[in-house]
């Protein structure tokens, strides 16, 4: 019998990918995507951008925001202790472009005009405290719930993004026809790299 | 909403599958792999979550009638 390896299907990247990576920080799964992984890319994409909505969603659309702590100028830089204040950012921010308004409302790159845009116009700005105040006295801990929902969405992105940048931790195993097995190209590939 | 609102556990479900799923996918990539190793993991958070609530209920049982 032949001991030759069967051509491995899996397109998991052979050395490191950093524009993969960069992808799937954007929009969760698209590096892996662009790699040609598109059922992997395609669960990443479908699973970690409905958690995020679906959370934000439970959070009546006010749990994504970076905290302003005070927008008088002279008392330093808006961002100074906004992650200290309220860290749930730290982590919603790992999903990429759609956490992105929320930079954009902070900073005030662009301010939507609420008659112009009255849809967008306080989507991911920081809510003021007595609206945050109504929507947790009228409802059970969905709304808790909600921001959880976001932060694990970002959180799982790093790892996302780590296996666009470098592979699975496992890789795929080849089948020989003699019933062994055999590891993958990427395997192959740090194994003599290593070497 | 409405069916969200009856109970917060409607959540763990969904959010179990998604969770196992991901973390599975970024270790495997061969599907059956991804799989297996999903339902390993569901089952791993789902009896964690168990215990917590066993506890949290024989607790609230014994301290809180």
């Amino acid at each position: 019998m032949s001991s030759a390896p069967i051509a491995n299907p899996s397109s998991a990247p052979r050395e490191p990918e950093p524009w993969a990576a960069f992808l799937s920080y954007l929009i969760p799964g698209l590096g892996q995507i662009v790699q040609g992984r598109y059922g992997k890319g395609t669960l990443f994409m479908a699973s970690l951008l409905g958690m995020f909505m679906l959370g934000q969603g439970m959070g009546d659309w006010s749990n994504v925001y970076v905290y302003a702590e005070s927008n008088d100028p002279n008392r330093g830089p808006k961002t100074a202790g906004a992650l200290m204040n309220r860290w749930h950012y730290a982590g919603q921010f790992w999903i990429g472009v759609a956490a992105w308004p929320a930079l954009v409302q902070h900073f005030e790159v662009w301010v939507p005009g609420r008659d112009t845009y009255p849809l967008i116009n306080n989507f991911q700005r920081m809510p003021r405290e007595a609206d945050v105040n109504i929507l947790f006295q009228n409802s059970d801990k969905t709304p808790d719930l909600g921001w959880v929902y976001t932060v694990i969405a970002g959180m799982l992105n790093l790892l996302v993004i780590y296996d666009a940048y470098a592979g699975p931790m496992f890789p795929a195993i080849t089948r020989k026809p003699d019933g062994k097995t055999d590891p993958s190209p990427t395997t192959q590939t740090k194994t003599e790299g290593a070497a | 909403m409405i069916l969200f609102a009856m109970s917060i556990y409607w959540h763990l479900p969904f959010m179990l599958l998604v969770i196992s799923l991901v973390y599975s996918a970024t270790r495997h990539e061969d599907w059956n792999d991804i799989l297996v190793e999903a339902f390993r993991w569901g089952i791993r958070m789902f009896g964690f979550m168990a215990i917590v609530g066993v506890v949290l209920f024989g607790v609230t049982w014994l301290f809180l009638r």
